[in-house]
């Protein structure tokens, strides 16, 4: 993966209606960097990572996201990026596997049952991609959420909450996602007020402390 | 590798990543529809909440007719009785509520109105309450979306009228005129009701209000739906009506259909995306 993707957050500002989230937030992330967004509960981290994956449009600013050179606005850019956040849940009356084969299927690809297998044990769910998503733990159905967000191999990883329900092997299998979306050159976003995955970043944004 | 995973997603290095080609809008819409059919066979929400509502209509409209037959029996024994001092054996045809075949009609497209529009909500509902819209909103774009939850609907739409309207007309004696048109416009009114009903439950499902938004939106439309429904039914009903009759008649519903589904997709997007 070359450094062909970049994320840049151009005095980016957000109101809920006359309440001010934050105002003039810049940021840029290329390939192999990982960027961490940082603040306390409510200093909209979890706003700016939405608007960074252009499923919500700030109120002024720009978020851009370029790829081999080329800007893709909202709709564009989701093919090209994986989420994972606390306010994206997947379908609890079908399978993991089904919830997998089916978002593949919306996004062109059609994975054979090993690699289904493979990715579930990857997120440490291995034998479990029968079960209903309903009858899984919330720690489960964090990791579920990590086999979603890498279907396709996206070159930027928003991560709201990286570990949150997690165990401590669940933990890593977090941090090694980090580190090979770094080895392959690719960008990751982290919203967190967690010290420990603060330290992940190579850069930082603090909110709520202009 | 081409537009399949890579088996080691995680532990692969260094690979050029080659972006899987997004399927067409189409293919995007008849998966989306067949995930709701799956989630819909296990969950019967949808199937439930018409199912409730049919069987209770069709159960009051049962009792009504029934009482209405018990009185126009003894109104009829009476009127002969009086005329030739005999009781008369009431025949069924006589025995079937004293609305005219229209009449009959535009009250089966009230109550597939009631039972679409309290099952139909639930795809888009569903999605928003459960937090499954984002993944959707990430995974494929507006149009797909709007194509595939209308096509949904429809078939439930379908699946519903294919039972309610053998029973109500059993129950009603409402007649078939000629089945050509009756499945002409059943097709029309099913496709007009579905398409209403996707809409609204989309702009009631992204604004958060639920059901009141619900019933505002949809009262002026289907207002509009049932008097363009009506008039194709006229046409039904009337014994040697000219086909330029009824194609006029008939292609009104269609023309609905056909503009409630344009006005849709084009508004959908922004009803969509944030």
């Amino acid at each position: 993966m070359d450094t062909r993707v970049e994320l840049e957050l151009r005095e980016v500002s957000h109101r809920f209606g006359l309440r001010a989230v934050f105002e003039n937030v810049c940021g840029t992330a290329c390939g192999a960097q990982t960027l961490v967004v940082a603040g306390a509960n409510g200093s909209g981290k979890s706003t700016l990572l939405r608007i960074a994956a252009g499923l919500l449009a700030p109120s002024s600013g720009r978020a851009l996201f370029r790829w081999n050179g080329q800007e893709l606005d909202a709709v564009a850019r989701r093919e090209h990026l994986g989420y994972v956040a606390p306010d994206l849940m997947l379908y609890r009356e079908l399978s993991a596997a089904e919830n997998l084969l089916f978002f593949a299927s919306l996004r062109g690809i059609s994975p054979s049952r090993e690699e289904l297998i493979s990715m579930l044990a990857e997120v440490g769910l291995k034998g479990r991609g029968r079960d209903l998503v309903g009858a899984y733990s919330s720690g489960m159905r964090q990791r579920l959420k990590y086999a979603f967000a890498l279907l396709a191999r996206p070159p930027v990883l928003i991560l709201d909450e990286p570990t949150a329900n997690l165990d401590d092997a669940g933990v890593e299998i977090v941090r090694r996602i980090i580190d090979d979306q770094r080895v392959k050159g690719g960008i990751t976003l982290i919203a967190t007020n967690e010290a420990r995955e603060t330290a992940w970043g190579d850069t930082c944004i603090r909110l709520g402390s202009q | 590798m081409g537009r399949h995973v890579h088996t080691a997603g995680l532990a692969v290095a260094a690979a050029d990543p080659v972006r899987p080609s997004r399927p067409g809008w189409w293919r995007q819409a008849l998966a989306l529809t067949g995930k709701d059919i799956r989630a819909e066979l296990r969950t019967r929400v949808a199937m439930s909440a018409v199912g409730v509502f049919t069987f209770a209509a069709l159960m009051l409209l049962a009792i009504a007719t029934e009482q209405l037959r018990d009185a126009q029996a003894v109104r009829q024994t009476v009127v002969y009785g009086l005329l030739d001092r005999q009781s008369v054996a009431v025949t069924g045809a006589d025995l079937r509520p004293a609305w005219d075949a229209v009449g009959k009609m535009g009250l089966l497209w009230v109550l597939l109105s009631f039972a679409a529009f309290s099952g139909l909500s639930h795809s888009f509902v569903h999605e928003e309450e459960t937090g499954t819209v984002t993944a959707l909103r990430l995974s494929a774009p507006a149009g797909a979306i709007y194509a595939g939850k209308l096509l949904f609907n429809l078939l439930l739409l379908f699946a519903i009228a294919a039972v309610v309207t053998p029973v109500y007309m059993l129950i009603t004696g409402m007649p078939a005129g000629t089945p050509g048109v009756l499945a002409l416009l059943m097709l029309g009114g099913c496709g007009g009701l579905a398409a209403t009903a996707t809409i609204v439950a989309a702009l009631a499902a992204r604004a958060g209000s639920g059901g009141a938004l619900y019933g505002a939106l949809g009262l002026p439309l289907l207002v509009v739906f049932l008097l363009l429904l009506l008039n194709a039914a006229s046409g039904l009903y009337t014994v040697d009506a000219s086909v330029v009759r009824i194609i006029r008649d008939v292609g009104g519903l269609f023309s609905y259909d056909v503009l409630i589904v344009a006005v849709s997709a084009l508004t959908f997007q922004y009803v969509w995306e944030e």
